[in-house]
């Protein structure tokens, strides 16, 4: 009898506290509470928080936390994962997604390929394959490298400006010659000029990274040359083709000074302030850099115009420049989290493509006219946009290395980005600083990671 | 009685025990296990033994890392105590304002480190910064300082004087200790200021010295921001401090296993360093009360 009494009491006290519970959540259903982890700038914050709101509305009994994480991503997202307290969905750095993927710690999207028929739809080299049928995510864009430049300068200078369609591309020479006659010093002086002062630069005519991979690797691929090889056991940076690439690079600086050395631009430690501002203050007047930059361009009215990159024998540029985004494994959400995958960067709802900062993944956005219109037929998209962007980047972008190419966190840390902050210095020829740095790569190398066609 | 006070004893220090035993000695013995095992961030350790330490005398990058490092201590240290010990004698004299001239030596100590890392930065700056400005307008030729390999270390030992705040107030703290008579008795036997300062002044500030000494070589050993902030360890590895090398390992690279093994390592590096410098201090360091300690 007093048994039985207990038993009751402790069903009503159950009963009791799941009343509770449902009372807690103002009597919907149960709430999925995702998490989307994110890094960018301030703008992106906003528009990424403003996806995230639409995804929350449109998804009923979804709620969804940013974690906007804009410095140190890597370390901090090292230690979310070392602490078991992953986000649901997420940006996740390119080298460390495929690690992850390796661990098991990132849902295998293929088999939701048939679920979402967008997702199938991507340009082939958006996916990320860890395996054979092993895919655990995309590029979060796509996006390629560009010559932007600052119309004034240009006018001032009285050139041509950069062209604007892969076929009309400027060759290398022609390149150096149009930087010269944009470079001036402080007495009004270009570099070809006596008593030009390559220590007192007022405008330099371009810049173009050399320790930023995708920065060079349209030029490299362009000359005929790669990192590596087929198998991705041997560095190629050795070869005449890559050689050239890096010459002609360090050349700008030393031998033309047409080009800042490293430092020159320097606001505070590496970060050189952004393209926007070297092109407005004309402190540059052509920049290599990706098409990202268009929202900031925008923004800050910087009086910019957009050319493809000067070309070897083919006009090439990177694409896929960006980091990944995946969705995490055991967080007790997955088909939730594989939603909001989907959607989060659908250009159907997400504004951050007719803002400029980012390229759709979709085919169907580079090849069919309204969807090609539907992101770019607005102010922040300039007229040369389409064949400068949309056309360049579907017909002559080369999937970056940097998504490709196994364990090359390490070796960027260890050989590649050390090796190219010497060419940058110039204290040594390329050829020389490329052919000890190769064999040291293909050291580490250990060949490119899976890719398959859908 | 008694009992009743060692158990209070016991209570109050109980807080900084416990803090000491939880978060300093329990991460040491932690790291060490890591260090005995291959253990990537996200995968499951697997105990290698002592496999990482065999593999840190293969690594360049960490005998790079040490030479870096050591080159670095071995010019921060004694130029730190070198400026320091000289600013604290000039304090030390009777001079008008001297309240204001200590504020505004030590202030800089005062600014956060990463500010004044930030700050440095522009104090380098190859075309606009402070350094290469004052050049420019002498008429002498510029440096691309940090940012050229040979010249970058020696830029950041320049830079590590600039904080030297604490060392001095600790030498001032000595110069006001050494006994007045000492001074007096050199006086009467006709020495001058050299002889006053070599013979009174640096015997007696040699526990002094020797207590800087240590601090500086310890703490320059696990030189971090300026690399963390300025340099990313470049250009070309010039300034791969060690701490920031196993940072990289640690949370860059993800290999928790080898970045512990390099923690212990350079604990053990500091250790003999440390002894060594107390074993070579009987010769010349000097206590009033030479039994007493």
């Amino acid at each position: 009898m007093k048994r039985r009494d207990l038993l009751k009491m402790s069903g009503l006290a159950a009963l009791g506290a799941a009343a509770a519970a449902c009372g807690g959540g103002g009597g919907s259903e149960a709430a999925a509470r995702l998490q989307f982890m994110f890094w960018g700038s301030a703008f992106e914050k906003k528009a990424v928080e403003k996806m995230l709101r639409q995804f929350a509305e449109r998804n009923p009994g979804i709620e969804v936390e940013p974690l906007f994480t804009p410095d140190e991503y890597d370390v901090k997202l090292n230690t979310l994962v070392a602490g078991g307290r992953v986000p649901h969905v997420g940006y996740v750095p390119m080298a460390m997604s495929f690690r992850l993927a390796e661990q098991g710690k990132l849902v295998n999207l293929f088999p939701y390929l048939t679920k979402y028929p967008q997702l199938a739809g991507y340009l082939p080299d958006a996916y990320l394959w860890y395996g054979p049928d092993k895919m655990h995510g995309t590029a979060t864009a796509n996006e390629i490298e560009l010559l932007w430049y600052s119309k004034a300068a240009i006018a001032e200078a009285g050139i041509a400006p950069p062209p604007a369609t892969a076929a009309s591309a400027w060759t290398w020479d022609q390149l150096v010659e149009n930087a010269y006659k944009l470079t001036v010093d402080q007495n009004g002086r270009h570099p070809d000029e006596s008593g030009f002062d390559p220590g007192q630069v007022r405008q330099f005519g371009i810049s173009s990274s050399i320790t930023y991979g995708a920065a060079w690797y349209g030029f490299l691929r362009g000359n005929g040359g790669d990192f590596a090889d087929g198998t991705g056991r041997r560095c190629l940076l050795d070869a005449p083709e890559a050689v050239e690439v890096f010459q002609n690079l360090q050349d700008l600086i030393y031998e033309h000074r047409v080009m800042p050395g490293p430092g020159q631009l320097a606001a505070t430690g590496d970060d050189v302030p952004g393209t926007n501002i070297l092109l407005k203050t004309k402190r540059v007047a052509m920049v290599v850099d990706g098409h990202w930059s268009l929202l900031d361009m925008n923004e800050s009215k910087a009086g910019y115009g957009i050319g493809v990159l000067p070309r070897y024998a083919e006009p090439y540029t990177a694409s896929q420049v960006a980091g990944a985004t995946s969705v995490f494994a055991g967080t007790g959400h997955e088909q939730e989290a594989v939603e909001l995958f989907a959607f989060h960067n659908d250009p159907r709802y997400v504004d951050l493509f007719a803002q400029g900062l980012w390229m759709p993944q979709e085919k169907k956005y580079y090849e069919d006219q309204a969807a090609i219109d539907s992101w770019t037929k607005n102010a922040g998209h300039p007229p040369e946009f389409r064949t400068a962007v949309v056309d360049y980047a579907r017909d002559h972008g080369v999937p970056d290395f940097r998504n490709r190419v196994r364990n090359l966190a390490a070796i960027s840390a260890d050989v590649l980005t050390p090796a190219l902050q010497e060419i940058e210095s110039g204290k040594r020829p390329a050829g020389e600083i490329l052919k000890a740095a190769a064999p040291r790569i293909t050291g580490m190398l250990q060949g490119w990671h899976h890719t398959q066609a859908l | 009685m008694r009992r009743l006070e060692t158990r209070w004893g016991w209570l109050m220090a109980l807080p900084a025990i416990l803090g000491f035993a939880i978060f300093t000695v329990g991460p040491m013995l932690a790291s060490f296990a890591f260090s005995l095992t291959d253990w990537q961030i996200g995968g499951s350790p697997s105990f290698t033994g002592l496999d990482n330490y065999a593999e840190l005398a293969g690594d360049e990058l960490f005998w790079k890392s040490l030479s870096v490092t050591t080159y670095y201590t071995l010019g921060a240290v004694p130029l730190t105590l070198i400026v320091s010990f000289a600013v604290a004698m000039l304090l030390n004299q009777r001079a008008r304002g001297l309240a204001i001239w200590r504020t505004i030596f030590y202030l800089p100590t005062l600014v956060p480190a990463i500010a004044n890392v930030v700050l440095w930065i522009w104090i380098f700056n190859p075309d606009f910064g402070l350094l290469n400005s004052l050049l420019r307008e002498a008429g002498l030729p510029t440096s691309q300082w940090v940012h050229s390999e040979r010249l970058a270390v020696p830029s950041l030992i320049v830079m590590s004087t600039w904080g030297f705040g604490n060392t001095m107030v600790i030498f001032l703290a000595g110069l006001q200790g050494v006994p007045r008579h000492l001074y007096e008795a050199v006086s009467i036997d006709g020495g001058g200021p050299w002889r006053r300062f070599w013979h009174v002044t640096l015997p007696m500030m040699t526990p002094t010295i020797f207590y800087n000494l240590v601090v500086g070589v310890v703490g320059t050993f696990q030189v971090f921001n300026q690399a963390y902030v300025m340099t990313e360890g470049g250009p070309n590895h010039a300034t791969l401090f060690y701490v920031y090398y196993l940072f990289r390992k640690a949370f860059t690279e993800s290999e928790m296993g080898y970045a512990s093994a390099l923690a212990w390592v350079l604990f053990m590096i500091i250790m003999v360093v440390t002894f060594l410098l107390f074993r070579n201090a009987r010769r010349w360091v000097y206590y009033e009360m030479a039994g007493a300690r």
